[in-house]
């Protein structure tokens, strides 16, 4: 083994440093200087700050964009790695301007500490490709998220959705360890690389098996695929509106990529087919099952909610059922279609999320009724969510739309010539349809039906209206100009991989 | 390539902008909308005029300054726009601007009392715009462009009162007439578009006025042996004879004069009718190009000739008859097109142009001091009640007449003589036939005559105005004044052009030919002892001298004194008169032809349209409906009906699955070791 260059090493991580830092200033910031502010300015200042800490660590990112693979994948840094962690830091940005006006907590320092600690996590997940450095990565993010799901203490379901979320996660990270142990155990590395050249052959061993299946619960988990799914709902219905957005967008995008990279790399020889008429064993069949599941239960049960942020969650389960066929068909190109799709899909998320916080402060719950006719009453703010729930609808020229066909039309490409996937297709398009009813029932409710008579007035502060037009010109313009982001995705991809 | 080349976009730039923000502006604000109008067009001129002094340094260079930009792609083709800068240009763009912007600024005082006065000049303004567009177009989809802007403007213009019902029809008919002119143009430019692949004027060899398509041009040969160049030419001249109300489709220009006069001066006097006699000049190359090396005209220039001595003695003839002072030089302006166009297939470009320019000048000011006549007479354009004007408007008599002294042609002073002896003299050189000669000579004499006629009606004797009170409806009528000097100064200015331009066309000094032919001009006296020239301009001089005295013997040995006592002449041979006051019955002849087969057509379509295409539409329909119905009740008794049920199925699933999330947290957990044992069975043992 080399020996180790700790200078280089923290060159290297200067950016989750910098983010890591700012998360100590911030809670040293509010304890020290501002304990007797009042929330809402604790919060922006707070939220300010971390910000700019994410910004800070953005620029770094750009202005020293270093290629290495340290250690064998212990820390990775390229192009790709850089795009990832350019988009979850923008993504947790805006996580922390939804919490600029909050008011549910007077431990502000240590709320947004924790975000970024997260963040910090999210950032080592997707930047590195040894089992043990994700299996802590992960947990650091995994345990970030539970404390943050649990931050409303006046609330006992927050308690009980964060409890539960807990064991939840518990369990699955067991799981997920013994699997990693597993697969040490095959291949005597921890290094991805290794594992796949070690685990190669004609026939899967039994243990091999177990592995696969042990991880793909683990991180099954994370993306909240069926039937690993079950926190979700709760999660995202209790949780303080900030950190559901979080939870639903940039833990997400890392969990999806560590996801794909795992499987890709670490099962590379093991993939096996999901072809309609002959499964071939692997991890493939596995993860299309996950995804046929995820679809048909997320998009059905979503039929039946009346609360938004409950629907949000199992539109989000069968998002996460569309996303696991990019990984089930595992080309460069479903890549690249995996991440257009994540990005947007998360822009879209915290959109909705934000204009739930603002209508939850003004009218005490996100039941749909709620949202009767909002239009009258806040229509930048409505036009905004409709953007948003078009979007992740599927509906052109928004950006979902444009994720949605290229992820579909690279799942198709990705067997060349035989139509092995299509059956997946078929099935991800009708539950498109069916989609499409409970995201415009939404819009109905905002649109048509009648403004309440006794609704209170609505009034979006400043900053989240600002935020929200800013995401929805975002999903609009990625959606109008796919190529805009795609074509830094599709260098990054070229430039990393092989 | 120089600054004024790249930036001649601006110079028609301008004037539209202006519209462009003038448009936006409110009814009442007036003086903002003039100040746009004439600043723009006073930058416009100033352009015009380093655009002029550049081609005037730049002589030597044969060669012409084209800025040439794609403007869009379709295919593997660029459709290429783009401008050029030549002694044509340059010239037209000196004229248009400078007549254009004097005509503006008369117009603040004609317009005076208009509420719609900002509209007036956000029109004004983008015809300017337009018409300049028109001037510097390198391409002729480009000049078509502009030059169907331009006819809307006239549309737009000559119906500016559209609450008179004539000017509402007048405005149509100069549309549709002009159209008719232009559906030709068009053809003849997918013509030529088809023929050559571009329709860029000058393109470093490439343009299809250049050498290489000309040749290509002139050698194929379409119906009758006429050549392909030859048939294209005539299909353009279609629309600059619609547009320059040439013989036969000069019926909308005399009914234009119902707009208002500085619309009349500017536009169907001054440049917009001129703009046919430039198109045909811009693509004189086309027009004049030859198989090998024959001598004689192309068959193009033979019948831009024909029609042009037809109009131009067809018009004198008929404002001999008229009464209304705008229409007599209405008819007057068909004439003088006619001989433009005469000029320009005897003579070449420099000929015709020459008087499109002079033309240009005493036209607008003969309108303008008929506008200045209108105005104070409140609004009374029949010249038989005027009368008497001199003593009340002394400027505008002063520079009426020199208008109408250039306008006849007075020899020697006055810059009408030499251009149009420049005509009558190529003519009577002309290989052909001397014909054209003869009737651009009766039409010489007939201007001289139907001028005098109507200066004696306007100026002499004594006021008829009062004449007029007969219809009780009149108020009582106050004497006609001199109008402000807002609107004399333009005339004054227009009067000292109109004396002054002609001298820089003299057989002497030929410079205005020379400039446009590209040579340096030389003063030499000794040209006027050319062959020809010596008699044709003493004939000339004398026919202008037997009209002016005619007029006298007929109008001035005794004086008008009743505004209802019959015409002088129209009492010697009532019938002649009467149908020269009726415009040979044109307007009649197509009322009783074109129009009524038309109608009868419209009528037959109507009829089809009604009975038999409505029947079967109706039949259709009913057909249709007779589906709608069986699918209606498919629709909802079968494929409703299960759908409903499928989609109640899908919620219900919904609702049960939902169950699952009982929220007990150990069921949860139990459906993770299920799922594990389930996946690892379905691997070992389900899978391949």
């Amino acid at each position: 083994m080399t020996s180790i260059n700790y200078a280089q090493l923290l060159r290297l991580a200067l950016p989750e440093v910098i983010v890591v830092a700012t998360a100590l200033l911030v809670m040293a910031t509010d304890l020290l200087v501002l304990r007797r502010c009042k929330t809402r300015v604790r919060f922006a200042v707070a939220a300010g700050l971390a910000s700019l800490g994410c910004a800070g660590a953005i620029v770094r990112i750009f202005y020293a964009p270093e290629v290495a693979n340290i250690l064998d994948g212990i820390l990775i840094a390229n192009p790709l790695i850089h795009l990832v962690q350019t988009a979850l830091l923008l993504l947790t940005i805006f996580a922390l301007l939804i919490s600029v006006d909050s008011t549910f907590t007077e431990h502000v320092g240590e709320f947004i500490l924790l975000i970024l600690i997260a963040t910090a996590g999210m950032m080592f997940l997707v930047g590195t490709q040894d089992l043990l450095v994700i299996f802590i990565s992960l947990e650091l993010l995994s345990l970030s998220l539970y404390i943050l799901a649990a931050f409303n203490k006046r609330s006992a379901q927050s308690w009980e959705a964060a409890l539960k979320y807990f064991l939840f996660g518990g369990m699955s990270a067991a799981f997920l360890l013994f699997g990693f142990s597993l697969l040490y155990g095959l291949s005597n590395s921890t290094s991805l690389p290794q594992i796949a050249a070690a685990i190669h052959g004609p026939s899967l061993n039994p243990l091999l098996v177990i592995a696969i299946v042990t991880t793909a619960i683990g991180l099954g988990f994370k993306v909240a695929a069926v039937p690993f799914h079950f926190w979700a709902p709760d999660v995202y219905q209790e949780a303080p509106a900030p950190s559901a957005a979080f939870i639903a967008s940039g833990s997400k995008v890392a969990s999806f990529f560590i996801f794909f990279q795992i499987m890709t790399l670490g099962f590379a020889g093991a993939a096996g087919t999901a072809a309609f008429t002959h499964l071939v064993r692997g991890w493939v069949p596995v993860l299309a099952l996950m995804a046929t599941a995820s679809m048909l239960l997320g998009n059905l049960v979503a039929i039946a909610q009346t609360s938004l942020r409950r629907l949000l969650a199992y539109s989000a389960i069968a998002h996460a059922g569309y996303m696991l066929l990019a990984i089930v068909a595992h080309t460069q190109q479903s890549l690249t279609a995996l991440i257009y799709y994540v990005v947007t899909y998360a822009l879209a998320t915290i959109g909705a999320f934000a204009v739930i916080s603002v209508v939850e402060e003004q009218t005490g719950s996100d039941d749909l009724s709620n949202f009767n006719g909002i239009c009258r009453q806040a229509p930048v703010l409505s036009f905004c969510l409709a953007i948003f729930i078009l979007s992740l609808a599927g509906i052109p020229p928004l950006a979902g739309f444009f994720g949605k066909f290229f992820l579909f039309v690279t799942v198709l490409g990705a067997t060349s010539g035989s139509m092995n996937l299509l059956w997946l297709i078929v099935l991800a398009l009708a539950m498109s349809a069916v989609s499409l009813y409970y995201y415009l029932r939404i819009l109905k409710r905002v649109y048509v039906a009648p403004l309440a008579a006794d609704a209170k007035e609505i009034h979006p502060p400043i900053v989240t209206q600002l935020l929200l037009l800013l995401l929805a010109a975002a999903v609009v313009a990625l959606g109008c100009d796919p190529q805009l982001f795609l074509r830094h995705i599709t260098a990054a991809i070229q430039s990393s991989i092989l | 390539m120089t600054w004024i080349v790249q930036n001649l976009w601006l110079i028609p730039a301008l004037p539209i902008l202006a519209a462009g923000i003038s448009s936006l502006l409110k009814q009442k604000s007036r003086i903002s909308a003039a100040s746009l109008a004439i600043g723009s067009m006073a930058v416009s001129f100033l352009l015009s005029l380093c655009a002029f002094a550049h081609v005037l340094t730049n002589h030597e260079t044969d060669q012409v300054l084209t800025y040439n930009f794609g403007w869009f792609q379709f295919g593997n083709e660029w459709l290429k726009l783009g401008w050029m800068l030549d002694p044509l240009t340059a010239v037209m763009l000196v004229m248009v601007s400078f007549v254009g912007l004097l005509i503006f600024i008369y117009s603040t005082g004609y317009m005076e009392h208009d509420e719609n006065f900002t509209r007036f000049f956000c029109f004004l303004a983008l015809f300017a715009g337009a018409m300049l567009g028109v001037v510097i177009a390198n391409s002729l989809l480009l000049l078509y462009m502009c030059w169907e802007i331009v006819g809307l403007t006239s549309y737009l213009l000559i119906g500016f009162w559209y609450h008179k019902p004539e000017a509402a029809a007048a405005a149509k008919k100069a549309f549709i007439t002009t159209r008719i002119g232009d559906l030709g143009f068009l053809l003849g430019m997918v013509w030529l578009y088809t023929k050559s692949g571009t329709l860029l004027f000058y393109d470093n060899g490439a343009g299809c006025l250049e050498h290489s398509a000309l040749t290509h041009l002139v050698a194929q040969t379409t119906v009758y042996g006429l050549s392909i160049s030859a048939a294209i030419s005539i299909l353009v001249f279609c629309g600059a004879a619609g547009k320059s109300g040439q013989f036969p489709l000069h019926v909308w220009l005399p009914d234009a004069m119902e707009g208002p006069t500085p619309v009349s001066a500017l536009i169907h006097a001054a440049t917009m009718v001129a703009a046919g006699v430039f198109l045909v000049a811009r693509i004189y190359p086309l027009m004049s190009a030859h198989a090998g090396t024959s001598l004689s005209p192309t068959i193009a220039l033979q019948v831009v000739t024909w029609i042009g001595a037809i109009t131009a003695l067809f018009g004198a003839t008929i404002a001999v008859g008229q009464y209304d002072i705008k229409r007599i030089l209405a008819y007057s302006t068909v004439s003088q097109l006619g001989y433009m166009m005469m000029g320009l297939g005897v003579g070449g470009v420099a000929v015709g142009m020459f008087h499109l320019i002079t033309h240009a000048f005493f036209k607008a000011l003969l309108f303008l001091g008929a506008g200045s006549v209108i105005h104070g007479c409140h609004e009374e354009q029949d010249i038989r009640r005027m009368g008497g004007l001199r003593k009340f408007m002394p400027i505008t008599f002063a520079a009426y007449t020199v208008g109408m002294l250039a306008l006849c042609g007075f020899p020697f002073f006055f810059s009408g003589f030499w251009s149009k002896d420049a005509i009558l003299h190529a003519a009577h050189n002309w290989s052909i036939s001397q014909a054209p000669y003869y009737m651009g000579a009766i039409g010489a004499l007939l201007t001289a005559f139907y001028m005098t006629r109507q200066m004696y009606y306007v100026y002499a004797g004594s006021s008829r105005l009062s004449d007029a009170s007969d219809d009780s409806s009149h108020v009582a009528h106050r004497d006609p004044h001199e109008s402000p000097a807002v609107m004399t100064a333009p005339l004054v200015i227009l009067a000292t052009c109109a004396v002054l331009l002609g001298f820089v066309g003299t057989p002497a000094w030929p410079w205005f030919q020379s400039f446009l032919e590209g040579n340096q001009a030389n003063f030499t006296l000794a040209a006027f002892s050319e062959a020809g020239i010596i008699p044709v301009m003493l004939s000339s001089s004398l026919l202008v001298f037997i009209g002016l005295g005619l007029g006298w013997f007929f109008y001035g040995r005794t004086p008008i004194t009743s505004a209802s006592a019959p015409d002088n002449l129209g009492k010697l041979q009532p019938q002649i008169y009467s149908t020269l006051n009726r415009a040979y019955f044109v307007d009649a002849i197509y009322g009783a032809t074109i129009i009524r087969l038309n109608t009868a057509w419209s009528i037959l379509c109507d009829w089809m349209d009604r009975w038999v295409w409505n029947g079967a539409v109706q039949a259709v329909s009913y057909l249709v409906l007779a589906f709608a119905w069986l699918d209606h009740f498919i629709d909802t008794y079968i494929v409703n009906s299960s759908f409903d049920g499928g989609c109640e199925g899908v919620s219900r699933s919904g609702l049960l699955l939902g169950l699952l999330q009982a929220g007990r947290v150990q069921n949860y957990m139990r459906v993770i070791g299920c799922a594990l044992v389930a996946l690892t069975i379905f691997l070992l043992w389900g899978a391949k």
